[in-house]
């Protein structure tokens, strides 16, 4: 008697937790979009009866019935909370560090030494023939190593920013790691996301500007929080239940008055995009995320040019470069699918202009290319 | 269809069971065979055809062999079942493995079929041949029934992965069977339990496995090889046990007692140990119907080793149609007629502690040979544990070692008759406070671990598209 009371017990507790899900997934609506995913979720799929032969019906219904499943980003959290209960420290491809900081992981063997030859063969193209300096910001896991989980794999970025130094020369290159390293222990990365932030590029911005004569007179004291809700990308890697941080810029590279244009149409007078700060993707409030082609006027009037090769980390630091620039243009080179040299010779005033390349060190080796 | 999977949980799983449970006793068998066929067919849609070719062809065989009982034909119906199923066996399973070795070794240019391989036919094949030749022997009684007998090939719980039933161990359970609530629980149990051995750690362990297997070899250290040697052993161990506890756990709650598969292999103290704890019901199948039937042990020494290699090379093979697998039954094959000719007196004068080092080691070199599939590979993976890469212990190995470590202590107890024991002790404590924990653990153990593979399941598809990241 005692064992069949027991027995019910049991049954009622494993029966409930397979039926609830169940009738809770039945009842529930699809989702198209997970914002946290930033991905369009797996719709129904219909049914054919090749798809079904092939078995393509079936693999494309589980995948759906998956991804649509009910409570699917707590279950991912439970997840992700048993994984860190059992001592592990890397989620997902992002370490979880010390302090609070998500750092994005690139393991040793991510990138052969043919991939970096072939890209700072490519660069030095690109530095010969435009005289262009080269900003190349490690990423997180470089800087703020001390904060890493200890012996946790590591891309050696500082050895490969030493072969580029070697093959372009120390007059194009610009040292973002030795300054970034110097303030470790500020905030110049984010805590949940890839990018570094605002105070990061200020410190890029003085080390620039110290080889390049800048102008602008930036006090880290002066950045304002734009929002204070900011969870970024590695924060969606892992899915926890973490705090938010803030975004900050520097007000006065708001009071100029500007010309953006992006890509050669949406015209408005400012490099920022606040419609970004009510959706997930906050970091795209620094020139309106991203764009193939930016052309900024600004209210500097010394006649220089320059044309900026980036990847997104450039898009808080290039607002700093206003009081040193009339014109800038900033290409995303993988929105553009045309002759680099070409397209850059059109926008080529008489008087010459300068090229500045700034990727951080990951994007740089993942998505520097262009064609002459 | 899997049983880790959203499909199998959420939708087969309860809407299955509703309808057999209030199934009327005759209308069972009819349900649980469409339930089956719908569960093979939700990944086979075209292979179910072959399992039910399969079914009718033993199925005709069995009566054949009922009628001819005794006569010298019935023999040849036998060798036509056998032939039969070991075509389709051999045909899917094995023709590209041949063809690519013919031209390997005759320089021919032979075009590979590429058929993918039909989920569980290395089990349901081996399944069918236990009915044949166990009715043959009279072991068996004919099943007249094509509904029953249907059932028993494609009775989901053990389709996929087995363990491998024989014939005459279920023919009483699939004409009656009942149920009573005390099975349910302990058949539910057991499910959660294997669920959670699958999910949680098999497939952790297997993540870092790929992870080591997948780096340069030539700089991995010492240390590193080990660990990624012993992730692949626990991952394959819980995968597999996992799943045969799920088909056992699911055969309880429809009534059937399936033989036991596993039963903690690695605290062996020997590689012949080892074989009666790992997946018995194949060990089994071979020694009743391959190792006794060529002469066993009965007819002198050589010919005793000789049945031992055929038997080793054919279980090898049985895994995967690839030269690695063939080189890991003869592996095992070594060790069991070493330990025939001497090595097993030796052990037995040992402490037990050496037996099990000692089988450990065999085992890990084993999944070397299994988990690798080239030649490069499996020698790549060998000097690295022999520590001809030169590094010993390097960053990679202290930083994996601690990411995991929880996970194998984990792995290790369960591996192990720790938690078993635990158990028992609380049940027979006698105080009051003990039975109350074990009252209460056994529920809450289970549902525990269905709910964290649940999280674990919907986490595998989990992979945000960062393309806000440029």
């Amino acid at each position: 008697m005692r064992e069949k009371k027991s027995a019910i017990i049991s049954i009622c507790f494993i029966s409930f937790v397979i039926l609830v899900f169940t009738l809770a997934d039945l009842i529930r609506q699809d989702r198209v979009f997970s914002e946290t995913e930033n991905k369009v979720l797996a719709s129904r799929p219909e049914f054919a009866w090749d798809a079904l032969f092939f078995g393509d019906y079936t693999a494309d219904m589980e995948n759906y019935l998956t991804e649509q499943f009910v409570g699917r980003e707590k279950w991912i959290t439970m997840k992700t909370s048993v994984d860190i209960a059992l001592g592990r420290r890397e989620i997902n491809g992002v370490y979880l560090g010390t302090d609070g900081y998500l750092m994005e992981q690139h393991l040793p063997e991510q990138f052969t030494p043919i991939q970096e030859m072939k890209k700072i063969a490519l660069l030095e193209k690109l530095v010969q023939e435009w005289n262009a300096s080269v900003m190349l910001v490690p990423t997180a896991d470089t800087v703020l190593w001390d904060r890493l989980p200890a012996n946790a794999p590591c891309y050696d970025q500082v050895h490969f920013l030493e072969q580029v130094v070697q093959r372009i020369g120390e007059e194009h290159y610009i040292d973002v790691y030795t300054v970034l390293r110097e303030h470790a222990k500020e905030e110049i990365y984010y805590r949940t996301d890839h990018h570094w932030t605002s105070l990061g590029a200020f410190y890029g911005y003085q080390a620039w500007a110290e080889a390049m004569g800048g102008k602008g007179d930036y006090d880290p004291a002066d950045l304002e929080a734009v929002t204070e809700d900011f969870l970024g990308t590695l924060h969606s890697k892992v899915n926890l239940n973490l705090k938010a941080e803030a975004i900050r810029y520097f007000p006065e590279t708001a009071a100029h008055p500007l010309k953006v244009t992006y890509d050669l149409k949406t015209v408005t007078d400012t490099c920022y995009a606040e419609s970004y700060l009510d959706t997930k993707n906050k970091y795209g409030f620094f020139l309106d995320d991203n764009h193939g082609f930016i052309e900024i006027d600004t209210d500097t009037q010394n006649g220089k040019v320059l044309f900026v090769i980036k990847d997104s980390y450039a898009n808080c630091f290039i607002p700093l470069l206003i009081p040193d620039y009339e014109k800038i243009y900033v290409m995303d080179l993988r929105y553009f699918n045309g002759r680099l040299f070409g397209f850059m010779k059109n926008y080529e005033p008489d008087e010459g202009m300068d090229v500045l390349v700034l990727y951080n060190c990951i994007h740089f080796l993942e998505d520097f290319a262009y064609l002459e | 269809m899997v049983f880790s999977s959203v499909v199998f949980l959420f939708r087969f799983l309860p809407l299955f069971f509703i309808l057999y449970y209030l199934a009327p006793k005759r209308m069972k068998n009819f349900i649980l065979f469409l339930g089956s066929l719908f569960f093979y067919a939700w990944g086979e849609p075209v292979y179910v055809l072959l399992m039910l070719f399969s079914t009718i062809v033993d199925y005709t065989h069995g009566r054949m062999l009922e009628r001819l009982s005794g006569k010298r034909a019935a023999k040849c119906v036998l060798l036509s079942s056998v032939l039969i199923n070991l075509l389709v066996l051999c045909f899917f399973k094995y023709a590209d493995f041949l063809i690519q070795t013919v031209n390997l070794f005759f320089d021919t240019k032979l075009p590979l079929l590429n058929l993918p391989l039909p989920i569980g036919i290395s089990f349901y094949t081996f399944q069918t041949m236990s009915y044949t030749i166990d009715v043959y022997r009279g072991e068996a009684q004919v099943q007249k029934n094509l509904l029953d007998f249907g059932v028993y090939v494609t009775m989901f719980p053990q389709l996929i992965a087995g363990p491998i039933v024989k014939y005459r161990e279920v023919q009483k359970q699939l004409h009656s069977r009942g149920v009573n609530l005390c099975e349910i629980s302990e058949g539910m149990k057991r499910f959660c339990i294997g669920l959670g051995k699958k999910v949680l750690l098999a497939n952790s362990l297997g993540e870092l496995w790929t992870l080591i297997s997948e780096s340069n070899l030539r700089q991995i250290s010492v240390l590193t090889a080990w660990i990624g040697i012993l992730a692949f052993a626990f991952q394959i161990y819980f995968d597999f046990s996992g799943y045969s506890d799920m088909a056992i756990g699911l055969g309880r709650m429809l009534g059937f007692i399936f033989p036991e598969n596993f039963k903690y292999p690695y605290i062996s103290g020997s590689v012949t140990e080892f074989w009666r704890r790992w997946h018995i019901s194949l060990g089994s199948w071979f020694r009743e119907y391959v190792y006794i039937p060529l002469g066993g042990n009965r007819k002198g020494l050589a010919r005793q080793l000789l049945n031992i290699l055929v038997v080793w090379l054919l279980t090898g093979i049985w895994h995967g149609a690839g030269w690695n697998f063939l080189l890991w039954g003869l592996w095992f094959a070594v060790a069991l007629v070493l330990e025939k000719a001497f090595l097993g007196k030796l052990l037995s004068w040992l402490p037990k502690g050496v037996g099990i080092l000692y089988t450990l080691f065999v085992v890990l070199g084993g999944w070397v040979l299994f988990a690798l599939d080239t030649p490069a590979g499996i020698l790549g993976y060998f000097r690295a544990m022999f520590g001809m890469t030169g590094v010993l212990i390097d960053g990679q190995a202290l930083y994996l070692g601690r990411e995991y470590l929880l996970l194998f202590l984990i792995a290790a107890a369960a591996s192990m008759p720790f938690f078993g024991k635990v158990v028992e002790k609380l049940k027979k404590s006698g105080s009051g406070f003990g039975i109350a924990v074990y009252g209460l653990g056994e529920k809450v153990i289970p549902t525990v671990l269905l709910l964290l593979s649940i999280a674990g399941i919907v986490d595998a598809t989990y992979n945000p598209f960062l393309y806000f990241r440029f």
